[in-house]
């Protein structure tokens, strides 16, 4: 990995702006691969998208395949997708059910937990085994959402989740028994710019009144973002958050008076839902639940929940980036509302969205101008009028760059810190040396 | 509804004509993003619908790119006509060839259809990229006066279980 020396990536951000090679340069995306993507933790599925012992989901964690599987003792695992002994792919189905992993090109098989545990001809094979065991992930979780990493001496994951932790409690807490239920599957939307641009879009409130401004005119119903898509900052009451270590959000609980209108419906239109949800949280905390709604939170590097979606980022280059959704199913919850969830969610987000459609189209645009036109981008918006609360989270106005300054500075601490340990390891080998 | 296995096999061509020229005009409508020409085929119950890719979805479970309603689609439609839809804005300039057409009579006065498309278009908007979607294409139509109305339109994208690119047009 280059060192510091090299590319001090930490240089490219500033207090208040940030420089665009940060999303333009393969060297810096290749670095990002390795310091965010396997030594950090990144959110790979949800433990309900495999529900059974042996049942596996291919993803990536950067651009490395993964297979998050529920092993035998029921547990999950997330391996490394790659036979140890030619490199073949070890598993091209993107889910299905299956006792092992047995690679198609020489029949090597592979359990759960990443071991080799048959050779086929043993005996030519001259090895032995336990050498050749598949790169199985650290993996921890959270509310059933599925986080790993292939640093072997990673930070724990409720330290990496941090105060962002909260906005998973706030989206399964909705569900009556409060677990989620990810069955609907995920679309995947292709953007032709970095990964960074998306995730920080997902919790900019700025754009919200110009890059929507064709869906507010488009609808004619009532809408949960009717309190946004207005024009004067005064009258914006939600509010913007960095909530530390990179994870961010807008929430949108200052403009919901009564509960269920994140459904945009009225409080007693799922009388099933919500009786449910009193007899599992009590009548009071129950109401006051399902008025605060879901969360709008961004949790570094990959995972973002967009209110009634689980989404996520996946970069596939300097250049390219694929945004996932699925539906943010409630387990326990009546048909009407899952379904209500579904049509709110195919809404908002995917190629043909009413909005992402639009934040594609813009990023795309950003992208090409950055590549061409290197710049100092400016981020301070709002920085004189923040208010840190207890815990060291900063809140602003809805249309402030609280959190994407929020997400830069960690972004920037995350390769100063690698460099200084590269530095570290440098003096320590030139001692050794001596 | 008669059942359609009494139906004679091929359909009066003129018949066929008829029915393959609506098509095909619902095909330029959309080519040319002339959205009141083509939401004026639509019927009350229209349903828009492009799942996942090839499969067996269920609507109402599996998350699908497009699910429209009629009310679903007149807002895609009034949003596109803003002017401030940025990702059709300009409109991506579009060429569909609609081929391997079978008719099905599914009652005195309606059919459904299915065909093969393969999209070319071009995203003006952004990347100038031209993007080639090629898909099956399932539509159902009943007679009205002059002519007839669109109720549903399946478009199953044989690239639709892969990540895919804007389509803010009318596909």
């Amino acid at each position: 990995m280059s060192s510091s020396d090299e590319l001090p990536i930490g240089q490219l951000v500033r207090k208040e702006s940030v420089h665009s090679r940060v999303y333009t340069d393969k060297k810096i995306f290749d670095r990002e691969m390795e310091e965010i993507f396997r030594q950090g933790w990144v959110f790979i599925g949800h433990a309900s998208e495999v529900p059974k012992k042996g049942n596996f989901i291919r993803r990536t964690m950067g651009l490395e395949e993964v297979l998050m599987v529920r092993t035998m003792d029921n547990e999950i695992s997330v391996l490394a997708n790659r036979c140890t002994h030619r490199g073949n792919l070890l598993c091209q189905h993107k889910k299905g059910k299956k006792r092992n992993f047995a690679c198609e090109y020489h029949g090597w098989v592979f359990d759960f937990k990443g071991n080799l545990i048959d050779v086929p001809f043993s005996d030519g094979f001259k090895g032995e085994l336990a050498d050749h065991a598949t790169t199985a992930a650290k993996v921890s979780n959270y509310r059933g959402f599925v986080f790993a990493t292939f640093n072997t001496d990673p930070i724990s994951l409720e330290e990496h989740l941090g105060r962002a932790r909260f906005a998973l409690d706030r989206a399964s807490d909705l569900a009556p028994g409060g677990e989620l239920d990810l069955y609907g599957g995920w679309v995947e939307h292709a953007f032709k710019s970095n990964w960074k641009m998306l995730a920080e879009n997902n919790v900019d409130g700025y754009h919200v009144s110009f890059v929507h401004d064709s869906f507010a005119k488009g609808i004619k119903v009532n809408y949960k973002y009717e309190n946004v898509l207005v024009t004067e900052e005064d009258k914006l009451e939600c509010v913007a958050r960095d909530l530390g270590d990179g994870h961010a959000e807008i929430d949108y609980e200052p403009t919901y008076e009564k509960p269920l209108v994140w459904l945009g419906v009225d409080p007693d239109r799922y009388p099933e839902y919500t009786d449910a949800m009193a007899k599992a949280y009590g009548a009071e905390e129950s109401q006051e639940i399902m008025r605060k709604g879901p969360p709008h939170t961004f949790i570094f590097p990959n995972l973002f929940i967009a209110e009634t979606a689980v989404t996520m980022v996946q970069p596939t280059g300097v250049d390219g980036v694929v945004n996932w959704h699925t539906p943010l199913y409630l387990k326990g919850a009546p048909e009407a509302v899952n379904r209500r969830i579904l049509r709110q969610c195919e809404a908002a987000l995917g190629p043909s969205a009413f909005l992402l459609a639009d934040d594609a189209t813009i990023s795309e645009r950003q992208w090409a101008e950055l590549e061409n036109s290197p710049a100092w981008l400016d981020l301070s918006r709002g920085a004189d009028r923040e208010e840190v609360e207890e815990g060291g989270t900063i809140t602003s106005h809805y249309t402030d760059e609280t959190p994407n300054r929020g997400y830069w500075q960690h972004y920037a601490k995350v390769f100063n810190d690698a460099d200084a340990r590269a530095a570290d390891n440098a003096k320590s080998a030139v001692e050794a040396a001596e | 509804m008669s059942d359609p296995t009494t139906q004679p096999k091929f359909l009066p061509y003129e018949e066929r004509c008829e029915v393959e020229d609506f098509i095909l005009t619902e095909a330029r409508y959309a080519d040319e993003s002339r959205y009141d020409d083509w939401e004026a085929l639509l019927e009350d119950d229209m349903i828009y619908w492009v799942p996942r890719g090839v499969g067996d979805f269920d609507p109402n479970r599996d998350i699908s790119i497009i699910n429209d309603n009629r009310s679903r689609v007149a807002t895609r439609i009034r949003q596109l006509k803003t002017g401030t839809r940025h990702s059709q804005t300009p409109v991506s300039p579009m060429s569909r060839i609609i081929s391997n057409i079978v008719i099905t009579r599914l009652s005195d006065s309606e059919y459904k259809v299915n065909a093969n498309f393969v999209l070319h278009e071009i995203a003006v908007q952004s990347t100038e990229i031209m993007n080639i979607m090629p898909g099956r294409v399932e539509y159902h139509i009943r007679r009205r006066e002059n002519g007839f109305g669109m109720f549903y339109k399946k478009i199953t994208l044989i690239n639709g279980a892969s990540a895919v690119p804007t389509i803010a047009y009318l596909i």
